[in-house]
């Protein structure tokens, strides 16, 4: 069967895919700010509190690691109405959204902390830093510097995680996609255009984000490469 | 050791690989027939027309049309149920060989697929809180209107309601009336068969219907290559609407016989 790509009738809805394209950006910055932000105060609750107090955070982030973000969605759209909380859609796919990135980034921020070397620590003190400068300067810069990429990446994974907010009827990038599919039946052109799109969204955060950490934290994190040249003084590997 | 690791994930990939080829697309009736089963695609949330029993196994009045089909076929039956956005192109895709998923014959559709003679009917009906003040489509108006996508609720709403009706748009009719229980939205646009159902589970329920807006036939669809197909469907409907069969199913899941003047064509 002869199949042909008609992208005239997709391209003819381009505003309501520019509107969701512009909508999936405003959720993901917003949910990154604000779940980062969770995500660096659990951390640090959780490393300077005495062991006993550190339940709460480990709580949460079991509690959303463990389960799907579409049922974590519903329960605050669907669910929290039968509490008397009611909120747009929208909303309710932010605090989704900032919910599930906070527990993510817990633990990806607590991998930089524990990386940091107890020797640097006592180094710190030996110098009559405080406790609170310790943890700020020894500790928390050098972690944050050290986990930027994997940070980033958890960053990315929550902007494509948004296309999942189209099920609570929210009209970001994949909602106005299947709009326009319904509209127009032409399900392969619509989808190979909002691919690229996310590929294009994927990696202007990738690079952005990139720039950020470098302007934020300069330096604190190593640039280890191995490489088999002599530069290192190693003995090349076969 | 580490050419081992590559032999195994290549021989795995290979194995996902074949096993996941799918026979090609029937285009003609000895096709389906020499395959031995039909492949029919049906709503996944549309009761009483299709919904998913306890066990998981769709019924329902498509279902029963579908092994009715499938019976005069003389072949197996392979129902598999798919939201309402993905109906048509799950048809397209090759993975139904036909459609019995409440699909009305509009003209957009009928650019994508071949629609058969309807086979059910419907009505179409804005359901709200029963203190909301909404009478007719004119009421609705600066309100939030749930609807699932790509129905035929969706097209004739978005055509008749004022301009300033806000739209929530939802994969299927389940969710949809999930979005008026949990208040999320002023009122929503169903057929009155799903909402028939949600009082029959919850009849304490405060909500009602305020008014029909539309009346709805609902066709068979098939691809647009698969002229055969559809007429030998065509013949069969025709055949079962005046032997009482697609009446008695009518009866069973609505309560109504069909009505005595569907489109033919």
């Amino acid at each position: 069967m002869a199949f042909e790509l008609q992208f005239a009738p997709v391209v003819a809805d381009a505003p309501i895919l520019l509107h969701g394209f512009w909508l999936t950006i405003k959720l993901s910055v917003s949910a990154i700010c604000l779940g980062g932000s969770i995500g660096l105060l659990a951390a640090t609750a959780r490393s300077m509190a005495p062991r006993r107090y550190q339940w709460p955070v480990d709580l949460y982030v079991e509690l959303i690691r463990n389960t799907p973000f579409l049922v974590q969605l519903y329960i605050i759209f669907f669910g929290l109405p039968a509490l008397g909380i009611r909120m747009s859609a929208e909303y309710a796919g932010l605090l989704a959204m900032t919910i599930n990135l906070g527990a993510y980034t817990t633990e990806i921020f607590r991998a930089g902390i524990e990386s940091i070397h107890r020797s640097q620590i006592e180094a710190g003190l030996s110098l009559a830093l405080t406790r609170r400068q310790v943890f700020q300067h020894v500790v928390l810069k050098p972690a944050v510097a050290r986990v930027w990429p994997s940070l980033v990446s958890q960053f990315i994974l929550i902007m494509l995680a948004s296309s999942v907010c189209s099920f609570i009827s929210v009209e970001e990038l994949s909602g106005a996609a299947a709009l326009i599919q319904s509209d127009t039946f032409r399900s392969l052109e619509v989808y190979i255009l909002v691919t690229v799109l996310y590929l294009l969204l994927a990696l202007a955060f990738k690079i952005a984000l990139s720039f950020l950490g470098r302007w934020l934290l300069p330096g604190a994190a190593g640039r280890a490469r191995v490489t088999s040249g002599g530069k290192t003084g190693e003995t090349p590997r076969s | 050791m580490s050419r081992k690791i590559l032999m195994v994930w290549s021989v795995l990939t290979g194995v996902l690989l074949a096993v996941s080829a799918e026979a090609a697309d029937a285009q003609s009736i000895n096709d389906i027939v020499k395959r031995g089963t039909v492949r029919i695609g049906v709503n996944s949330g549309a009761p009483p027309f299709s919904v998913v029993d306890s066990k998981g196994t769709p019924i329902g009045y498509d279902v029963d049309v579908a092994n009715l089909i499938g019976k005069y076929l003389g072949v197996k039956v392979e129902i598999t149920p798919y939201t309402t956005p993905a109906r048509i192109p799950a048809l397209e895709a090759g993975k139904a060989d036909l459609v019995i998923a409440t699909l009305s014959p509009t003209p957009e559709r009928a650019r994508a697929v071949m629609f058969t003679m309807p086979y059910s009917t419907f009505q179409l009906v804005v359901v709200a809180p029963k203190k909301s003040a909404i009478k007719s489509v004119a009421n609705l108006a600066g309100k939030k209107v749930g609807v699932s996508r790509g129905t035929p609720q969706e097209v004739a709403l978005t055509r008749t309601a004022p301009k300033d009706t806000a739209y929530a748009r939802f994969d299927d009719d389940s969710t949809t009336m999930q979005s008026l229980v949990s208040h999320q939205v002023d009122a929503i646009a169903i057929p009155e068969t799903v909402f028939k159902e949600v009082l029959k589970a919850q009849p304490q329920t405060d909500l009602e219907v305020k008014f029909t807006f539309f009346n709805q036939f609902m066709s068979m669809a098939v691809r647009q290559d698969a002229f055969e197909l559809r007429q030998w469907l065509n013949t069969t409907l025709s055949y079962i609407k005046q032997n009482g069969e697609l009446d008695d199913i009518s009866k069973k899941w609505t309560g109504n016989a069909l009505p005595p003047t569907m489109p033919v064509f």
